[in-house]
């Protein structure tokens, strides 16, 4: 039934009588985008969802070939186009495997703008999308709201009773996973700092960051976002967190629903505009940021605005190890390894500066694992949307990971929990950090040796 | 084109016609067999008349087809590593041919003054250093071939690489002759080694196992051997004057990568092994004396009856197969001087006494390598023995579609019928 | 519920249902939206869409699915990663695709041997990754071995940038369990035990370019690492010097590991793409040329290419001071094709094959001929096998470029034919080549490899209409004249 009235939607639409395309006018899949792919499968190999299932329309270039189909007529806008295109995790290994660069994240991301506006999210999928990405994540207030639940949850022993009891069978199974491993709530540095204008710099600044606080991060991850004020303090950099910034859009984005994507792109453009440098501690927020150009291809005014933008835009690690960072004198003796997030190696190319920050820490043992930079099924919202799926690329990418680490660093609060899960289901003793807290780790035992030496 | 009439086939080899002809163009092999054809005349093919006892159980034939005069060296650009050489050419003639230029063709089967490499292309013939040079289908890239009905049929081409196509070189290298008469043969060519050298590595019979340990440590280590042989006490004996097991190591390279090798070696012998190396010409002349020393068809004494056997296995089972070899002539009484490459898995061995003896020697060894999943074929026994053993054994997997090969390509049988597997 | 599903599958095309009892609902396609992206493989010019494509997971799945196509007249072909370049997986009769790549698996390492065994649909690079903790790899090496499965290497016969010194796949294929297009399995090279006594069927199979049957285990030969390696980077301000270099440095006495070479429309290519490592925009040719063996022999052989270069009028050249360099120098190389994607928006690749010697003035009749066509065409090539790559750069929405293309690359191979070379040293014959096989074969010469199909393909439902051309009317007359011969 939904069928026939998702090929009767497709049929109809707006441009299909005039032209070739099945596509709508506005903001379709660039063709200049799929002119560069040679069908050559260089891609293959790199992509999670091909490897798991082994069929081509999984895969990269087939997903390319199917974009181009429409753009050709000979597929319709339906739910056929549509799971393929969705099934992506939108992890971008394959623009890092493709011998031409093609921009296979870019046309997904088009491709399912037009998805949607043909065939809006209906069920429980509608239900949980809107409700996470229209009336959770972009609003501080509702995050926060939702950070002190989970806070008292968390501390008033209930979630010792859920876990204990079988109350928590009533969620999905790959929900009740999840609960599982959610993080020790702390105080979102929005608020902690929502007096301060700038947060100092130890020494004689050298320079002046803004730091986008992420919905999720500051709510869930809110103590990674305070290793950041400290480690970029700790380098002489004064540290400011604007006041109207916003989730950054990219679950909106990755959804398909690109009308929010540009709404909270805006409110971040401008919430930023008086900064010089934008660091982000969230591979997959920072690569939506800098991609937010690709919004904004038929509106000229607001295009140059975001690419002026985006150019600000610059990872923690990479920041860093740019401007150069003290290398802490105390020790962390763990044996570590690091997982590329997907939107920090593929998205932003960013590989080494993070696992060179990680060895310049003495003490750490640091083992490279193998396809570090195979996506963990995280993907944003992906394990909430096609848990299946979400699971297989886990458990491939948990083959991966070395049995033996105590640590496993990261870029990204999604891989974090996703790998977090990872570790729990197959009993690992690993624990789930972020770089930029190694770093802070270390600085503090610094400070407290500092300050141990002044007293002798 | 010479013909010779009534030539005797009371011989002890067999697998000759009353009449030989010798053509020397290919015009006269196409118009020869064209006219075999149509007559219904069956045709034996040989070259340097080596291989006679290799293979055939059928009655003799009406025609042999000599290419013993058909021979020389068509085309040979040094640039381009490749030669285009006539059937009929020996391969002491070919290998001499390019000694001008630095070259050679890396191939090093028996009996090279004799051998044509027609022949050796036909019954695939090797020697130890196919361990690190390939064997025949690794090194023809082209051929031309006479088809039982005249016509000549090109396959591969004078270039390196070639996939256009199906690949019928291969079709026709280790066919023995029953699907076309091979009149030229294009090669890839290797340049001459800038030096060259042989380890003989010789330790007692219990200690044996020592060197397959050496063996295996030396694959595992980064040295490239051309060689990796397995000489039992007896062949050693006659080409050393050592009775007792010897492995051959042998390297070509520049001298300082060679002299690096030995040096390996030199390490990492057994305790117990004797150690010969011998450079240059001496290694060159050891390799020539190991070539002539198993029989072929051009010797007609009456002596001891002596078959050569060939095996193959896994690599690293040749060594068992020597080994295996040893224990059972002395159950059965035969005399065995066998050599095992533990780098590509083929042994010759060459075996002389009773013919009981030796009947129950091929059929005690062909049960022990089936067992290894290897096999035995004889290379070269009399025609009466040929009956009582079939030299190709019975099973191999595919016969029928070899078969139906055999038929799409000579349907009317015209060439070396009977003399391959299953009666091909 | 129940019998909604029930109605759906009775609706189904009865074939459709009976290959799915064989490998599960899970493990078919056959809706045209799911299908669209089996139209074709690595070669775009022709598309043709499949009846279904399945997904065995063993022999025995494979056999049943071949014997249910025999019974029942439908044609079927096998894939593997569909990286191949002239279209030999393309369904262009509507056939059942049965794709390799769920039987990936490697099955068995002997190290002592040298040998494993594989599924044919274990990806090529994955075999070398999977041993070279032990110091081990698998030598072919297509550019495109990062995603492609030994069962097309082993179809196709690959070659790669390191055939030169090693051989292609034919040279290190030992064993082969195939499955002809009745259904009946057999094996081929037991155990890796090589000149098992009969005709070498391993041989034949490999490079039919899956016409002859299918491959379903693989045993491989697999090689201890080289102890040392070097890499050489020549930059040359003529291509003759480059390619009168590359004949020199084989007369020399020197077998390279690989030498690799690229003109200028390529280099602006690799520099546009994603691995680009800096070469000189302004030099007309460039040689990757590397050696490997013994640490102790490999100074001399450097010297010695090194001086030959020079010979040549070498503007710089320079040996990989690091394995990051050499690696960086290898991915510029092997992701070539793919990379002119950045500088054309399609690209024909042709694969002609000539004696090393003649390069020069061949190479020379390929300019001539992107100078009449009015298209550019990049080269980029296994220089030290002669086996060359022009790669024609068009733009197929501009109308008439495509055929213009096309025209081009014939051209192409018929120079390459005509100096005694072939039309292909690796990428086979498959749709693209099939017309141009006149170039080098007669019609009787043709029709000898056609034979060889007949004993093994019968009823000509596997793989359909590949790598022959269409029987021309000469070939036609012959026949009605021997038909009625007979019937005097």
């Amino acid at each position: 039934m939904l069928k026939e009235m998702v090929e009767k939607k497709a049929t109809s639409l707006p441009c299909d009588s005039t032209t070739m395309t099945n596509y709508f006018s506005e903001d379709h899949p660039d063709e200049e985008k799929w002119a560069d792919c040679v069908h050559c499968g260089m891609c293959l190999e790199a992509c999670p969802t091909y490897l798991i299932t082994g069929q081509e329309q999984h895969s990269p270039r087939g997903r390319v070939h199917l974009i181009k189909s429409v753009a050709e007529g000979k597929l319709n806008l339906n739910e056929a186009f549509a799971d393929p295109v969705f099934q992506c995790l939108d992890c971008r290994a394959c623009t890092t495997a493709c011998p031409a660069d093609v921009d296979v994240g870019g046309l997904i991301e088009e491709a399912r703008g037009q998805v949607r506006k043909a065939m809006p999210l209906t069920g429980w999928k509608g239900v949980v999308s809107s409700f996470f990405l229209k009336g959770l994540f972009p609003h501080q207030k509702r995050m926060g709201a939702v950070g002190g639940m989970l806070k008292f949850y968390q501390q008033s022993g209930v979630q010792k009773l859920m876990r204990g009891s079988r109350a928590l069978q009533i969620m999905p199974s790959h929900l009740s996973g999840m609960e599982a491993i959610m993080p020790e709530v702390g105080s979102p540095v929005q608020q902690k700092y929502k007096d301060v204008d700038v947060i100092p710099a130890k020494g004689t600044p050298k320079a002046r960051v803004a730091m986008l606080t992420g919905c999720i991060m500051d709510v869930m991850f809110s103590d990674i976002n305070q290793s950041t004020i400290n480690v970029l303090t700790y380098n002489d950099n004064e540290v400011t967190v604007p006041k109207n910034q916003t989730c950054c859009g990219a679950l909106h984005v990755h959804a398909g629903d690109r009308d929010t994507g540009r709404k909270l792109a805006k409110q971040n453009i401008e919430a930023f505009e008086n900064d010089e440098k934008v660091v982000v501690n969230a591979a997959g927020c920072g690569c939506a940021l800098k991609e937010y150009p690709e919004l904004f291809k038929d509106d000229p005014h607001w295009r140059k605005r975001a690419e002026a933008f985006s150019e600000k835009v610059q990872d923690i690690s990479k920041y860093l190890y740019d401007t150069g960072y003290e290398k802490p004198k105390s020790s962390i003796d763990k044996k570590i390894t690091y997982h590329d997030a997907c939107h920090l190696a593929h998205g932003q190319g960013v590989r080494h500066e993070p696992r060179q920050m990680l060895k310049d820490i003495p003490g750490i043992d640091y083992t490279e694992m193998s396809r570090a930079d195979t996506c963990c099924g995280s993907a944003g919202i992906y394990n909430l949307t096609h848990p299946e799926m979400a699971k297989a690329v886990l458990d491939e990418k948990m083959k991966h990971v070395p049995e033996d680490v105590e640590m496993i660093s990261m870029g990204n609060p999604g891989c974090m929990l996703q790998m977090a899960m990872g570790v729990q289901k197959y009993g690992r003793r690993s624990d789930i950090v972020h770089t930029v807290q190694l770093l802070d780790w270390a600085y503090q035992k610094d400070q407290k040796s500092t300050v141990h030496q002044g007293k002798e | 084109m010479e013909t010779k009439h009534n030539v005797s086939i009371e011989d002890r080899f067999g697998n000759r016609g009353t009449e030989v002809y010798k053509p020397v163009t290919e015009k006269e092999i196409s118009d020869f067999l064209k006219k075999a054809n149509e007559e219904g005349k069956s045709v034996s093919i040989e070259g340097g008349g080596t291989k006679r006892g290799y293979g055939g159980q059928g009655e003799a034939y009406d025609w042999t087809l000599s290419l013993a005069d058909w021979k020389g060296v068509v085309e040979h650009q040094a640039g381009d590593m490749t030669v285009t050489v006539r059937a009929g050419t020996t391969i002491a003639e070919l290998q001499t041919f390019l000694e001008d230029y630095d070259q050679k063709v890396s191939i090093d089967p028996c009996w090279p003054d004799d051998s044509t490499i027609g022949g050796v292309i036909s019954a695939n013939e090797s020697g130890p250093k196919r361990m690190n040079y390939g064997s025949a289908r690794d090194l023809v890239i082209g051929l031309r071939v006479v088809y039982p009905d005249g016509e000549v049929i090109r396959t591969g081409a004078k270039v390196v690489k070639n996939v256009a196509g199906y690949d019928m070189n291969k079709l026709f290298i280790g066919a023995m002759g029953t699907l076309g008469v091979i009149s030229e043969i294009t090669m890839k060519l290797r340049p001459k080694p800038k030096y060259e050298s042989l380890v003989l590595l010789s330790v007692e019979e219990e200690e044996v196992d020592t060197l397959r340990s050496l063996a295996v440590s030396i694959q595992d280590a980064m040295i490239e051997p051309v060689c990796l042989e397995l000489m039992n006490p007896q062949l050693s004996k006659y080409l050393t004057g050592r009775e007792a097991y010897t492995l051959l190591v042998g390297f070509e390279d520049v001298e300082k990568a060679v002299k690096d090798q030995e040096g390996w070696m030199e390490y990492h012998k057994p305790a117990s092994a004797q150690m010969d190396v011998k450079q240059e010409e001496d290694a060159r002349e050891f390799w020539k004396a190991f070539s002539k020393r198993a029989p072929n068809a051009l010797d007609q004494s009456d002596g001891e009856t002596k078959v050569v056997l060939k095996t193959g296995s896994k690599p690293m089972e040749a060594f068992s197969i020597i080994k295996e070899a040893e224990k059972i002539q002395h159950e059965v009484s035969v005399q065995v001087e066998s050599h095992g490459g533990l780098g590509h898995g083929i042994s010759q061995l060459v075996v002389s006494g009773s013919e009981e003896g030796i009947v129950s020697f091929v059929d005690q060894l062909r049960k022990y390598a089936a067992k290894q999943k290897g096999y035995v074929i004889l290379k070269h026994l009399p025609t009466e023995l040929r009956k009582s053993i079939d030299p190709w054994g019975n099973y191999t997997s595919g016969l029928f579609l070899m078969e139906k090969i055999k038929k799409a390509v000579d349907p009317d049988h015209t060439l070396n019928h009977q003399r391959f597997i299953g009666g091909i | 519920m129940l019998k909604r599903k029930k109605n759906k599958r009775e609706g189904m095309d009865p074939h459709i249902r009976s290959l799915m009892k064989i490998v599960g609902e899970k493990e078919i396609l056959y809706k045209p939206e799911d299908l669209l992206s089996y139209d074709c493989d690595g070669f775009t010019v022709h598309k043709a869409m499949p009846k279904a494509v399945v997904f065995p997971e063993n022999t025995e799945e494979v056999s049943a699915i071949v014997r249910y196509c025999h019974m029942n007249n439908l044609p079927f072909l096998a894939r593997g990663a569909g990286t191949g370049l002239s279209g030999g997986a393309i369904p262009l009769n509507n056939e059942v695709i049965i794709s390799m790549v769920k039987m990936k698996k490697m099955l068995h390492v002997d190290l002592e041997n040298r040998q494993a065994v594989v599924q044919p649909g274990f990806v090529n690079l994955k075999l070398t990754h999977s041993i070279s903790d032990k110091g081990y790899y698998y030598a072919p090496d297509p550019s495109s071995q990062y995603v492609c499965t030994i069962g097309g290497n082993v179809a196709e016969n690959a070659g790669g940038a390191h055939c030169l010194k090693y051989g292609v796949t034919t040279n290190h294929i030992l064993g082969l369990e195939v499955v002809l297009p009745d259904g009946e399995v057999i094996e081929l090279g037991e155990a890796g035990v090589p000149d098992r006594p009969g005709y070498d069927l391993m041989g034949l199979l490999t490079g039919s370019e899956g016409t002859l049957g299918i491959v379903t285990t693989i045993t491989v030969r697999i090689l201890k690492s080289p102890q040392g390696k070097q890499t050489v980077l020549a930059y040359f301000d003529q291509v003759e010097d480059g390619s009168r270099a590359v004949s020199d440095i084989i007369s020399a006495g020197i077998v390279p590991a690989a030498l690799e070479m690229m003109d200028k429309t390529a280099i602006e290519g690799v520099e546009a793409g994603t691995y680009p490592v800096g070469h000189p925009p302004d030099i007309e040719a460039l040689l990757l040329i590397e050696v490997d063996g013994i640490l102790a022999g490999l100074e001399e052989q450097v010297e010695h290419i090194l001086e030959v270069c020079r010979k040549r009028n070498v503007r710089e050249v320079k040996v990989a001071s690091s394995e990051e360099e050499r690696g960086r120098w290898w991915a510029n190389r092997k992701t070539g094709f793919g990379a002119m994607g950045a500088i054309s928006p399609d690209y024909l690749v042709q694969d002609g094959v000539i004696p090393r010697s003649r390069l020069p003035e061949v190479l020379q009749n390929i300019y001539d001929i992107s100078r009449t066509s009015g298209l550019r065409i990049a080269n980029i090539f296994h220089a030290g096998d002669g086996n060359l790559h022009p790669l024609i750069l068009f733009d197929s929405r501009v109308p008439g470029e495509t055929e213009k293309a096309l025209k081009a690359g014939t051209e192409c191979l018929k120079a390459c034919a005509d100096v005694g070379g072939s039309i292909t040293g690796e990428h086979g014959v498959g749709i693209e080549k099939k017309e141009e096989m006149r170039f080098i074969f007669t019609e009787e010469e043709l029709e000898a490899q056609m034979r060889i199909r007949e004993v093994f393909n019968p009823y000509d439902l596997l793989n359909k209409g590949k790598l022959f051309p269409t029987p021309s009317r000469c070939m036609d007359v012959k026949k009605i004249v021997k038909e009625t011969v007979a019937v005097k």
